[in-house]
């Protein structure tokens, strides 16, 4: 039978087929026969465009769940590759790895360069390079401890904040009015001698005192001559004559310095003029006149501070994290400086220095006893906290 | 013919997948003609034959970090996958399977979808116009006319290309089989 005719057969058994009527399949040569039954075995095959499209969509699930591409780096040149037409890393990988189709043929490539990442253990199927690996485990294995350390010894280094708080503890003028009956003020001195120091006037007030007033000049040929002064206020003159003396002294006898201490005129000590303790001029203490320094009542005024900064902490303190307080009495001048300042409650590691090295620079709205602003005398509390 | 890989392979891909499912792909390259020979056999049309087996792999996908390998080869663990929603279609439906199923216990790979498997490969390994007349003409089943046009040719011409396709394709089988 000829090619031609065994071609009409096939035709007319395919149409049969295709229209479901298989009783009508007319008799043909056995050739055609099971050229039928190979085309009925076909028409059971998947259409190729469903196995692309349910293929595509697997690989959009499988990107989804697998949180995206799992390609290396790639650049691919094709045959006619003139720099634009560079396939992207994706499209490599659906063609040569996911098997997706793809415009270029394999034959077309010219270079092709892919680089998986390795799995982990290195037991998968793709190449591992085990220097890479090790490597980056140390890597890794250092940025952690890094980290860890890092956290231990940031922790083992807080910082005690140090703070200070102080507070002038005898302005209380706000709470208690002053007081009518009770004022102080005054100073005193000597040196030792056996008679009591000769009547006379104390020398000029001045704000500091380098040299203690005498009657009875020791040094004849000082190095340095110093005009003797008593702490007091400046504006506050007596009746100056050529004769030092102690104006409280019934003697007008010899000259003598007066049987007191540490310098001075008179009975008592530490450079003054009178038997007070102090370098003023009177009996009582702390410099000025009178019977020491005012204090707040008597129609005296507490001064107030207008500036104050903090002391620092001692670094001895702050290593040992030490916490103290300290209490300063300190004698507010006239013109609202500080003066006399001496340590009354002691915190102790190098704090109490601190605290008088910021509160000698403090400046106050002075004590005033009416009008007139006066010397008064305070204390100041300082507070050294670690935090 | 597309055989069933070894096992040592498919161990690999299969767990390559598991820990990147992008490498799905593979699986499904390899047992796709497999899966939808089996449902084909088993349900009454083309759509549904397509339904199932989208479902089968979607499935798959989801499920294979649950895989564990027991020897058996992964197309078992689809088909078995497969079993499980023909069933539950039919069952949904209310109906009787029209065909008959494998045993329930062990969805097998009969010799009628191996045969069907390499049959898909053969086409693909045809001349690609003998190939491509074949997957027009016989598996979309579209006319000669529309097939003559898409390629250009005249029906004619059409008639001796599949002709020729069919004899080559029958050629290569029997050649497998021997």
């Amino acid at each position: 039978m000829s090619d031609t005719s065994l071609i009409d057969q096939l035709e007319a058994g395919i149409e049969a087929l295709h229209a479901r009527d298989e009783s009508e399949q007319p008799p043909c040569d056995p050739e055609v026969t099971k050229l039928l039954s190979l085309v009925s075995q076909l028409r059971a095959l998947p259409h190729g465009d469903f196995k692309m499209r349910l293929q595509a969509k697997l690989t959009e699930a499988a990107e989804q769940s697998a949180g995206g591409f799992a390609g290396g780096a790639v650049e691919i040149l094709t045959a006619g590759d003139t720099g634009d037409q560079r396939e992207t890393t994706e499209t490599v990988f659906r063609r040569n790895v996911l098997g997706m189709r793809s415009n270029v043929a394999a034959k077309d490539l010219k270079y092709v360069s892919f680089d998986l990442l390795p799995t982990l253990s290195g037991t998968g199927q793709y190449p591992v390079r085990r220097g890479s690996f090790i490597a980056s485990l140390a890597a890794h294995a250092a940025a952690v401890a890094l980290i860890v350390t890092s956290g231990i010894w940031a922790a083992g280094r807080v910082e005690t904040k140090p703070q200070v708080h102080s507070v002038l503890v005898t302005d209380i003028s706000y709470v208690l009015p002053p007081s009518s009956t009770e004022t102080h003020g005054g100073g005193g001195g000597g040196e030792h001698d056996s008679l009591q120091a000769s009547r006379g006037n104390p020398p000029r007030f001045a704000r500091e005192q380098i040299a203690p007033p005498a009657i009875v000049v020791r040094n004849e040929q000082p190095k340095l001559t110093v005009e003797p002064t008593v702490i007091g206020p400046p504006n506050l003159t007596f009746p100056q004559t050529s004769q030092l003396g102690d104006p409280f002294s019934g003697v007008f006898g010899p000259a003598s310095n007066g049987t007191g201490s540490e310098g001075g005129i008179g009975s008592g000590n530490r450079g003054g003029v009178g038997p007070g303790n102090g370098p003023g001029a009177g009996p009582g203490w702390g410099g000025g006149i009178g019977d020491g320094p005012y204090r707040v009542g008597g129609g005296v005024t507490a001064p107030r501070a207008i500036y104050d900064p903090e002391p620092e902490y001692s670094e001895e303190a702050r290593k040992a994290k030490f916490q103290g307080i300290a209490i300063l009495q300190v004698v507010i001048d006239a013109d609202g400086r500080p003066r006399d300042i001496r340590v009354a409650q002691s915190a102790g590691m190098g704090l109490d220095e601190k605290a008088i090295e910021a509160v000698r620079r403090w400046r106050f709205e002075p004590g005033r006893l009416g009008e007139k602003p006066v010397a008064v005398v305070v204390n100041v509390q300082v507070n050294f906290r670690l935090y | 013919m597309k055989v069933l890989e070894s096992g040592t392979n498919e161990q690999l891909k299969v767990a390559a997948a598991q820990r990147d499912p992008a490498l799905f792909a593979e699986l499904y390259e390899c047992n796709f003609d497999r899966v939808y020979a089996y449902i084909a056999r088993r349900v009454p049309t083309r759509q549904d034959a397509e339904d199932l087996t989208s479902e089968v792999f979607h499935e798959a996908l989801r499920n294979l970090g649950q895989f564990e390998w027991r020897g058996l080869p992964f197309a078992a663990w689809l088909l078995g996958i497969a079993s499980k929603r023909i069933a539950n279609r039919w069952r949904r439906n209310g109906q009787r399977p029209e065909v008959a199923q494998d045993s329930a216990e062990a969805p097998g790979m009969d010799a009628g979808i191996e045969e069907t498997v390499m049959l898909s490969q053969l086409v693909d390994e045809l001349p690609p116009d003998q190939s491509l007349v074949i997957r027009r003409r016989f598996v979309e089943q579209r006319s000669l006319r529309d097939v003559a046009r898409e390629l250009g040719r005249s029906e004619g011409a059409i008639k001796q290309l599949q002709f020729r396709a069919l004899q080559n394709l029958r050629v290569r089988m029997e050649k497998r089989h021997v």
